[in-house]
């Protein structure tokens, strides 16, 4: 069992090296390669997760390895309820991303290694259980965007002059200045812990330790935050996304750049959280930044995938904000969102993806009566619309309620006016999103789109099928999640940090 | 006994005089064959230095040591005199004369920077210098018809002049307050008088500190190095990224952390600051070039300041961390120099398309840069690791190091810029020039060896720091 958890996070990265060695001209072996690792990937955390001990709370599947003893590192996986629903995202999403992999034409074994390393990066950094691989992983998984994006992507003229490769060198500078200052962070933690990078035991370790907590969870809270794209840090995200390939933005901003809210969450609030107490009024006016500054840009984009790049940093905001309540309703909510939003992100791209892939145009005003031609993924994107816009149904709307319910609860009045901040945030994702997709997939129909061809296999339909489904059933069915994640926020993250009246509350 | 210790060096200059001897009586042999010949006995004299063991006592009165340090960074020098070796048997055409002479040169070199790695006395220090300083001066300036060249080795000669002036006349003043040359002694007198030394001796440290930081380009020293860089033979600019610079870190590291260890407090501020300077001069220096090896030029004075940042930390995990950076430097390195020899090319945009025309060395040039970055799982990574955990844990006792690191943070980002447009170059831009690149078997295989080395060193670190950790060991730092 615990040797599945490690087959199932180093599996894509054994077969990014296998694909190394096959030929580049069999571009078929390369695509099945990565096919069958991500879908054994997903197909083994399904396993885990349904051997998933909900009674406990605490880690489960530990495999440890000593890597290497001077410094105390141990190749160590392992995965409490949180890791768990992030690992079956990376599953779901990785794979959704290697099917809808097959418009790459070009470079196609450069493009699965790197995909695939991609892929183990992420769910490394979600299982590791020791900080030096968390960081090792966390830098696995931020470099081969750079060459996925400037390789693959494409980024129409017209947004300022900017360049594919503008975008990518800027998405990869500021998530290495996030990562390196979150290196800074993460070595004093190890030397005033006792020089162990052990997170349980570093745990036990810097309680009454006497480090001073201000200023190491500044160093991750901005670290991290800058690949959360926590405002004023976000910059890099939607230029990144509209010029990575659809797979790309899938795993991005589906994915990786929860990485960054869950480092605060795995790492900076257990760790340090006398430090929380000291920032968390200010991230949660960073949150009501994320969640209206970027809401609003998003309304003035033209560019499909810039709303939905803007939509995302709005996104996170909610989930920054769940995570500064420092309660067990709103990180969970926060975490359940990340898992909800990473779903939904992941569709949104891939929807796109389907049709940009033929009409080599995304931009809004010039798409029209899109439904009419390619009535499934018009429907597919009325639905992502409508999670993501937190309607009743789908698992954004549970987790987006959670997080309300937690910011209002926590009680300052900084938190009641962000908790309103956020709510007057749905109206403004409603807005722009509902805009978008009644013009380009509503309206007259432009006979120069005659030419787009739906999906009509299942083989075609079965990613964007996959990603909804799950959607649909976590909205419905929260408690799936929900139940294995609360005990392990009450325990791992917040048993320290908060005074027991605000643990308390409940919502059910 | 001193037959024992140094027999690596004397292989050396056998090898050295025999390459002359051969070229005397068949003028105008296969100079390629002779160059491949050469590295692979320089290889199996590496292979040999493994059945060698350390020895505890020091030996030519007290002149020389063949510790765990020693032998580390022979092996060291070794590797890189086999991988220079077969550049310059790839580069042999490009030579118009005198290429056994070239490989003669290089052997001398290494020679030299074998007795540096047991030095143990400045007066031996000095001899030492000179021999791999002078081998150098011809080396730069070999490509005797190119003005470029001929301007490289006037400039690295005179200002190696100078800087050799600088360190005598330091090593004057040093022994002139302690009536010492040798460093036991030294740290045995210095260790005696407690306080702060008199002023005379602080400035012999630092002229011997301007001697060794013009070996390793830091700055204030350093304007040399991007000119330089570009303007030698290729595989000399090689030797010198990994091999000079190396030497240069093994004399810092003997004379800092042996010799003037008790004085720490007073040169460790000024090394912190070079480090900074160096960090910061590199970086940004390196934003703008359009020539690959001006480029590594630069970055390798922005690698001198990282590995500045564990000698100022003046602590066993900061002297492992440099000697672990210095073995992944230089397959990363010679990596890098490797493909730019295959091309034989300058001009960064002459890469682009370079992943299209020739897979393995787009791939191989591609990695080297991102190990130079520091990105994982790259060897270049954990190198920087363990220097920015040797800064921390100084930093636990004195702030000012937290400052070094955020430094040292930035540069990290800045680097990665400058890197990853060579990688742009390779894989993004689209090609100019799309003949094939034909490359040699031996080179095909020393590429693989840089890349699995790279890559190796980067997952399973543990073989290099344990034997880190032994060499450091000698120095009794906590």
């Amino acid at each position: 069992m615990e040797n599945l958890l490690t087959i199932a996070i180093l599996l894509p990265l054994a077969s990014a090296f296998l694909a190394f060695l096959l030929p580049a001209k069999k571009p078929g072996a390369i695509r099945a390669l990565a096919l069958f690792a991500t879908g054994v990937s997903l197909l083994l955390t399904l396993y885990i997760f349904s051997q998933f001990d909900r009674q406990n709370a605490g880690y489960q599947f530990v495999k440890s390895i000593e890597w290497l003893p001077s410094f105390g590192i141990h190749l160590k996986f392992g995965v409490d309820g949180i890791s768990m629903v992030l690992l079956l995202l990376v599953g779901i999403v990785s794979f959704c991303g290697a099917l809808v992999s097959h418009e790459i034409h070009d470079r196609e074994k450069e493009y699965y290694i790197l995909f695939l390393a991609l892929t183990s990066g992420i769910s490394g950094t979600f299982c590791a259980m020791d900080m030096f691989f968390f960081y090792f992983f966390y830098e696995l998984a931020v470099i081969p965007m750079y060459l996925l994006i400037g390789m693959y992507g494409s980024l129409p003229a017209g947004k300022h002059g900017r360049t594919k490769e503008y975008a990518t060198m800027k998405l990869t500078l500021y998530l290495t200045a996030g990562a390196v200052l979150a290196l800074v962070g993460l070595l004093t933690m190890y030397y005033a812990g006792g020089r162990t990078f052990d997170m349980v035991q570093l745990r036990e370790n810097l309680r009454g330790s006497g480090l001073n907590q201000k200023w190491v969870f500044a160093a991750l809270l901005f670290g991290f935050g800058f690949l959360a794209s926590l405002f004023p840090f976000h910059t890099w995200s939607p230029i990144g996304y509209a010029a990575a390939p659809t797979a790309a933005s899938m795993m991005h901003a589906g994915v990786l750049k929860k990485l960054g809210t869950y480092g605060i969450i795995r790492l900076a609030l257990p760790l340090l959280p006398e430090g929380a107490r000291q920032w968390v009024d200010l991230l949660a006016i960073l949150a009501c930044f994320n969640i209206l500054y970027a809401g609003l840009a998003a309304l003035t984009q033209k560019d499909w995938k810039f709303v939905i790049g803007y939509s995302s940093v709005s996104h996170m905001g909610y989930i920054m904000l769940g995570i500064a309540t420092l309660n067990v309703v709103g990180v969970t909510g926060a975490v359940l969102l990340m898992f909800a939003h990473g779903v939904m992100a992941a569709l949104t791209f891939s929807l796109i993806g389907f049709f940009y892939h033929q009409t080599h145009n995304r931009n809004v005003p010039d798409l029209s009566g899109l439904a009419r031609k390619i009535p499934f993924i018009g429907v597919c994107m009325v639905m992502a619309v409508m999670a993501s816009s937190g309607l009743p149904g789908f698992a954004n709307f549970a987790s987006e309620v959670m997080v309300f319910i937690g910011a209002w609860s926590q009680g300052s009045t900084l938190f009641r006016i962000a908790t309103i901040c956020a709510v007057w945030g749905i109206v403004v994702t409603a807005t722009y999103l509902l805009w978008a997709v009644r013009t380009s997939f509503f309206g007259p129909f432009d006979e120069k789109w005659n030419m787009l061809n739906d999906a009509t296999t299942l083989k075609q339909k079965f990613p964007y099928a996959l990603l909804l489904v799950v959607l649909l059933v976590v909205g419905f069915w929260p408690r799936t999640l929900i139940d294995i994640i609360k005990p392990s926020v009450a325990k791992q993250v917040l048993s320290q940090t908060v005074e027991p009246k605000t643990a308390m509350v409940e919502t059910r | 006994m001193n037959l024992y210790a140094t027999q690596l060096e004397c292989l050396l200059v056998i090898l050295g005089i025999g390459t002359l001897l051969t070229d005397a009586f068949r003028p105008g042999g296969n100079r390629r064959a002779l160059g491949y010949t050469l590295a692979t006995l320089v290889f199996i004299t590496l292979l040999y230095s493994f059945t060698i063991h350390p020895v505890n006592e020091t030996l030519f009165h007290k002149m020389y040591r063949l510790d765990a340090f020693a032998l580390f960074f022979k092996r060291l020098f070794l590797l890189a005199t086999a991988f220079v070796l077969l550049m310059g048997a790839e580069f042999a055409e490009r030579f118009e004369t005198g290429v056994a002479e070239f490989y003669a040169l290089v052997l001398l070199a290494a020679t030299g920077m074998l007795i540096i790695a047991s030095v143990n006395d400045f007066i031996l220090l000095f001899v030492a210098l000179e021999l791999v300083t002078i081998t150098f001066y011809v080396l730069t300036s070999f490509l005797r018809r190119q003005t470029q060249s001929l301007e490289a080795g006037t400039k690295y000669l005179i200002l190696g002049a100078l800087s050799s002036g600088f360190t005598v006349y330091g090593i004057a003043y040093i022994f002139g307050t302690t009536g010492t040359t040798n460093f036991d002694k030294l740290a045995g007198i210095l260790h005696a008088q407690a306080g702060t030394p008199v002023p005379p001796f602080i400035l012999g440290m630092l002229l011997v500190l301007t001697g060794l930081g013009f070996k390793i380009a830091s700055v204030p020293f350093q304007i040399w190095a991007p000119d330089v860089y570009q303007g030698a033979p290729t595989p000399v600019t090689a030797f010198l990224a990994v091999g000079s610079k190396a030497a240069g870190f093994a004399l810092l590291l003997r004379v800092m952390l042996a010799g003037l260890l008790p004085v720490a407090s007073v040169w460790m501020p000024v090394i912190l600051v070079l480090s900074a300077a160096t960090l910061v001069y590199g970086n940004l220096g390196a934003i703008s070039q359009r020539n690959i090896k001006r480029l590594l030029g630069y970055s390798s004075i922005g690698h001198a300041g990282y590995m500045l940042m564990g000698l100022a930390a003046v602590n066993q995990l900061g002297a492992q961390a440099v000697m672990f950076y210095l073995a992944q430097y230089a397959f990363t390195n010679l990596c890098a120099f490797l493909v730019i020899v295959a091309v034989g090319r300058n001009e960064i945009s002459e890469y682009a398309g370079l992943g299209k025309r020739s897979p393995i060395l787009g791939a191989a040039l591609f990695l080297a840069m991102a190990s130079l970055a520091g990105v994982p799982p790259l060897s270049g990574f954990f190198g920087k690791f363990q220097l920015f955990a040797a800064v921390i844990q100084a930093a636990q006792t004195d702030s000012r190091f937290y400052v070094l690191a955020l430094i040292g943070s930035g540069a990290v980002v800045v680097s990665l810029y400058y890197y990853f447009n060579v990688a742009r170059a390779i894989y993004i831009e689209e090609a100019t020039d799309i003949t094939p690149l034909p490359i040699s078997l031996p080179m095909r295989a020393a590429l693989y060896v840089c890349m699995i080395a790279m890559l190796g060193l980067g997952i399973y670190q543990r073989p290099l720091v344990e034997a880190a950790t032994l060499a450091a060991g000698v120095f009794g730092l906590r």
